[in-house]
């Protein structure tokens, strides 16, 4: 234990020592100043997954896919009403009434969201967060930042999991005895269900990359500004000629 | 006054002007969309086969990729700024490399969607030889949303060409220029680094 907490420490000093590094004029180019400093924090967050996290989502993987499939599906329906006040938020009401009547029936005959009937009759699930609302209402989304543990992300996306986390969702605001650990749980749960989403996706991609850090800091935005533009195709005009 | 003659006459002039501005986009975005259905949905079948063997498989691929990609042209894009100062033959090198790398790196990915079948769903043109064709992946195994799928398409050669793939809004070729700059910018602009880089990775997917 003491030796992990020494790993760890040593690896936030690399981070920080990161801090004081000069970026790369491609770095700048590519809107990340805190490149080194980015670069570091990534790998520790690859120690932690390693040491930490890589255990039990090989034990979570190992679960029947119909439960893996049952905890998504709940995991989803609990955002629902965080997505449904960002579709306000962003002027959208056809997609708000999506979001609610995929909660109802969802809530009531998928057993409170571990099936999924609303998909087959039409009602896809979408996910909106205040990253994309503050980006709809026109903030820029600053220099690329790579957070601890919750990995790529940018001022304007961290400014916006903060609000739905202590904002806007309604399961925070709703005090009980050991709310600490439901929400923890629950959080720990998101992260194991993406991961688990994710985990050959990732390797394919750091096997395959050449600059690894590159393809996710590239892989974030692209994917960031296809939801905010909720999957409609980029405008032509913004793709560069070859 | 206008006689009911002189007013068809000029309905009949104002239609001949105005519907081929209507339908020109659709009509010119044909061969971009039949392109992509004839042959991409061919790629994957390929893929498929049972009856190849795994050597036979790559080759059929190889020849698949290259006879419908522009891969000289997406290589120099992916060096972004440092195509301009690398020498002939280290351009030369990397277009090789790159050849190598995505035959059997685009060989992995797609075999993940054997099975699947692709249905094109719009095209949009971005300049008079270069078309945007919109697709979805289905994987009939699944009852979930299809994967969308997108091929950039060049008309301006002997034949239509591919020239970069975007899965869910990720645009390929933008996500390798980023990695290869990056690369090039942590390695003083080596670019025979980069070769060898490209041409290890392609060996291990490869093995």
């Amino acid at each position: 234990m003491r030796g992990f907490r020494a790993l760890l420490l040593g690896l936030y000093g690399l981070a920080l020592a990161g801090c004081a590094s000069t970026a790369s004029p491609e770095a700048l180019a590519a809107n990340d100043p805190y490149e080194p400093a980015n670069r570091n924090i990534m790998v520790l967050n690859q120690e932690v997954d390693r040491l930490v996290f890589i255990h039990t989502l090989e034990r979570y993987r190992a679960l029947p896919e119909f439960m893996r499939t049952g905890v998504h599906n709940l995991l989803r329906n609990l955002a629902l009403p965080t997505i449904f006040v960002n579709d306000l938020l962003q002027a959208k009401p056809g997609r708000a009434g999506r979001t609610v009547a995929r909660f109802v029936i969802n809530s009531s005959i998928g057993v409170g969201g571990l099936f999924d009937p609303a998909t087959p009759i039409g009602m896809l699930y979408h996910g909106e967060d205040f990253g994309q609302t503050l980006s709809v209402w026109g903030a820029g989304e600053g220099p690329f930042v790579m957070l601890p543990l919750l990995g790529p992300s940018n001022p304007r996306d961290t400014a916006g999991l903060m609000v739905d986390t202590f904002g806007i969702d309604p399961t925070n605001h709703i005090h009980f005895k050991q709310h600490f650990w439901w929400a923890a749980g629950r959080q720990y749960l998101n992260v194991l269900d993406l991961r688990s989403q994710t985990f050959d996706t990732l390797q394919g991609i750091e096997r395959s990359s050449v600059d690894y850090y590159a393809a996710l800091r590239n892989l974030y935005r692209q994917a960031r500004d296809n939801e905010i533009r909720d999957g409609v195709a980029n405008p032509a005009a913004e793709l560069p000629d070859f | 006054m206008s006689t009911p003659f002189s007013l068809a006459r000029r309905t009949l002039l104002a239609t001949a002007l105005v519907v081929p501005f209507l339908t020109a986009p659709a009509l010119a975005a044909d061969p971009a969309e039949t392109f992509v259905s004839d042959n991409i949905q061919r790629g994957l079948a390929r893929l498929n086969s049972k009856t190849l063997t795994p050597a036979a498989k790559r080759d059929q691929f190889e020849q698949f990729l290259t006879g419908l990609t522009d891969l000289k042209r997406i290589a120099d894009f992916t060096l972004g700024q440092y195509r301009r100062s690398a020498s002939p033959a280290d351009v030369a090198g990397f277009e090789s490399a790159f050849q190598n790398y995505a035959v059997s790196v685009y060989q992995f990915y797609f075999s993940k969607y054997s099975g699947q079948t692709l249905k094109v769903t719009g095209s949009t043109q971005r300049a008079p030889t270069d078309y945007i064709v919109s697709t979805q992946l289905i994987d009939p195994a699944k009852s979930g949303q299809p994967l969308e799928v997108s091929f950039r398409v060049r008309t301006d050669g002997a034949k239509p060409v591919v020239t970069d793939i975007s899965v869910e809004g990720v645009w390929l070729s933008l996500q390798q220029r980023d990695q290869f700059v990056a690369f090039l910018g942590q390695n003083n602009g080596n670019v025979k680094l980069l070769i060898s880089h490209l041409s290890e990775l392609a060996k291990q997917f490869r093995s």
